[in-house]
């Protein structure tokens, strides 16, 4: 395992002030799992640890040997909530359980931490990771995974969106599947492309249908609504991120731990092939500088050989894996 | 020899055991003193102690005083199991068998599944309930690998470890596992459009929450008693594997060892479920924490196994050590009759 010793975790108050959250990790030596503290406000240290607790409910590992211990400063008021967000990500963080690219800023609060949901936000912050409907809904969405709970399964990929240098980025494609009440109809008609513009929202149109052509159990099922983190990009390179998104959404594919992260396009989706795209190599450093722990890397097949020295092994040490795909499907 | 020759004539408090159901839908059923074992099928005779004994088809079963018996099936056996709670539509098709017995180990691991899991019958849905739990915890810890798109080498690897996991943890070989498509009879659709109509809590699937409110001595009698038949069996494991060499590994192996050993001492020596003192019983909140604890700490066991399984391709001492630490937190937890200590 590979774990800090502290991590920290910035979220904004109802003042307006920026409040740090910071998690540190130390022996148990027979003391309890989570100390919490805040500045004289000892109600609010009691929360802080009932929330942490509960969101602990929703992970696999479970480790009895380390005490971590949790501050906030300045310690908010007691009727706020919108630091819980911050407070789970920061037990996360300082335990392994989730890695994080670069500073954290969270807001967001829930009724629900036992299940792993949020249900809001209070303040918004640019670049900040929000809680509750339109944001983050539940912890798992973190790495895209869809709530094994909630009656909307969504799912979300990264897919590398190469702007020349300094301006590249992973950028995400979420897929929103809602049971039709009454199943049939025309399957265009059922998939929505949120703030897109047309070239892209006919191509996701296409890709989707001709993709669900090839899973044979998907047409005339789902009411789809597709968003993008990012409004304006060109290129088909999203395709394959899409596609995967949508198949996860559905039930119909293997989760991995961690995101997916994919690159790749097809002229024929309704055989499940996978066609090369422009820009292996800068896709590929951008990808190794970004990809973290349990992430599942594809890629066309036909980069394989174009791969950069070392790409694989650098991408198998963080403990991500990558894999060079012809056909998507099981094997 | 006592006992041999007593009659034990099949009345309504030891009724004839209707074995027809041994190997379709049961893998095993519990058997009375006297029958005889069915044909095809393999007698396990136990003591309270855990050891084991066989007796072979068309042998009557003559059992000493505590000892009951199961007769099981070989198999094949065939399931399909969901490896993603989150993925229903798609699941792998695993055939199994409980294979002939290994002349090298002293005791069959399906033996001590068998005494230490067992209770009337073990049915083949309740252990296809318990393979998918296991594996979903593999998968989710990261220990076995089943990606979006998977290679051969990788699924080969995801096979090899999946084989390993099911002989360590249940005694069963796999003969073989492909991914199905579970379409025909889960409807993913139908499903999401029922968590509308219902309170979430009740439908969400692999939930690990505090357990509702079961039987807390029961679940407590029955953790205790795969903690201290199994945990031995454990220890022997560890003890055996062929890990690589070096001064700093002996160590560390002596160490977990020695920890192992002392869990399984406080297993063997563990105080009454209700009981603070002889004579002196605990508050009913302080029963149900100790009964938390003993089942954490047979959870805590389960990863123990699968550690077993992974000891062969690589060292995971970090791993091993988060899993003793928490058996002996939660055995610790067991036996305390005092509310755990506040935020020291």
């Amino acid at each position: 395992m590979n774990a800090p010793l502290s991590a920290q975790c910035r979220t904004t108050l109802a003042s307006g002030r920026i409040a740090t959250v910071i998690a540190t990790r130390r022996p148990r030596s027979g003391r309890a799992d989570i100390k919490c503290s805040a500045a004289g406000e000892p109600k609010l240290a009691d929360r802080m640890q009932q929330v942490a607790r509960l969101a602990r409910h929703t992970e696999a590992r479970i480790d009895s040997r380390d005490q971590v211990v949790i501050s906030i400063d300045p310690a908010p008021n007691l009727d706020e909530r919108d630091w819980e967000l911050a407070v789970v990500l920061a037990d996360r963080m300082v335990r392994g359980e989730w890695h994080a690219a670069g500073e954290v800023h969270a807001n967001g609060w829930s009724g629900q931490w036992q299940l792993g949901r949020i249900d809001g936000h209070d303040t918004r912050t640019a670049g900040a990771i929000l809680g509750g409907p339109g944001a983050l809904t539940h912890l798992g969405g973190l790495a895209g995974h869809p709530d094994s709970g909630a009656s909307v399964a969504s799912a979300r990929a990264w897919f590398p969106l190469h702007a020349g240098g300094i301006h590249d980025t992973l950028a995400w494609v979420d897929v929103s599947v809602y049971p039709l009440a009454v199943p049939g109809g025309d399957e265009e008609d059922h998939i929505a492309v949120l703030d897109a513009q047309l070239p892209v929202q006919l191509a996701v149109r296409q890709a989707l249908l001709a993709s669900r052509h090839f899973d044979g159990r998907a047409l005339g099922r789902w009411r789809t609504v597709v968003r993008f983190g990012q409004p304006r990009f060109q290129g088909s390179s999203f395709e394959l991120a899409l596609v995967m998104a949508d198949r996860i959404a559905r039930g119909r594919e293997f989760v991995p731990r961690g995101r997916i992260i994919a690159s790749g396009a097809s002229a024929a989706w309704h055989a499940g092939q996978v066609d090369a795209v422009e820009g292996c190599a800068p896709k590929c450093a951008l990808i190794a500088r970004e990809a973290l722990v349990g992430d599942r890397i594809l890629l066309p097949k036909a980069w394989e050989t174009d791969l950069p020295d070392g790409f694989k092994e650098a991408i198998r040490a963080l403990g991500a894996s990558v894999a060079c795909i012809e056909r998507i499907g099981i094997i | 020899m006592r006992g041999l020759f007593r009659r034990t004539p099949a009345t309504p408090a030891n009724p004839a055991t209707d074995a027809s159901a041994l190997g379709t839908t049961a893998l095993a059923l519990r058997m009375h003193a006297g029958a005889v074992v069915p044909a095809g099928c393999v007698g396990v005779v136990f003591d309270k102690g855990g050891r084991t004994r066989r007796a072979a088809q068309g042998e009557r079963l003559a059992l000493l005083e505590h000892e009951s018996a199961f007769c099981f099936h070989p198999g094949p056996y065939s399931i399909d199991i969901m490896p993603f709670a989150s993925a229903p539509e798609l699941g792998l098709h695993l055939a199994f068998a409980i294979d002939a017995p290994d002349p090298r180990v002293p005791q069959q691991r399906f033996d001590l599944f068998l005494a230490s899991e067992a209770e009337a019958a073990v049915t083949l849905s309740a252990i296809g309930a318990a393979i998918e739990s296991t594996l979903q915890r593999e998968l989710a810890q990261g220990n076995l690998e089943l990606a979006p798109c998977t290679s051969l080498d990788e699924w080969n690897a995801f096979r090899a470890g999946l084989n390993q996991l099911l002989y360590t943890r249940f005694g069963l070989t796999v003969d073989d596992c492909v991914p199905v498509d579970l379409g025909d009879t889960v409807d993913y659709a139908q499903m999401l459009l029922a968590r509308v109509h219902e309170p979430v809590q009740a439908t969400r699937p692999g939930q690990k929450m505090a357990p509702a409110p079961v039987d807390a001595a029961l679940a407590d009698r029955h953790a205790l008693r795969r903690l201290f038949l199994e945990l031995p069996g454990v220890t022997c494991a560890l003890r055996l594997a062929c890990l690589p060499p070096g001064q700093l590994q002996f160590g560390q192996r002596q160490a977990l060892l020695q920890r192992l050993d002392q869990v399984a001492l406080s297993v063997a020596t563990m105080p009454a479920l209700t009981l603070a003192a002889p004579g002196q019983s605990l508050p009913t909140a302080q029963v149900q924490a100790r009964a938390r604890h003993a089942i954490s700490a047979a959870a805590a066991l389960d990863e123990a196994w699968s550690m077993v399984a992974r000891l062969a391709d690589a060292a995971h001492v970090d791993d091993a050590d988060r899993i003793v630490a928490n058996l002996e937190h939660h055995c610790a937890g067991r036996r305390r009759s005092a509310p755990e200590g506040g935020d020291a």
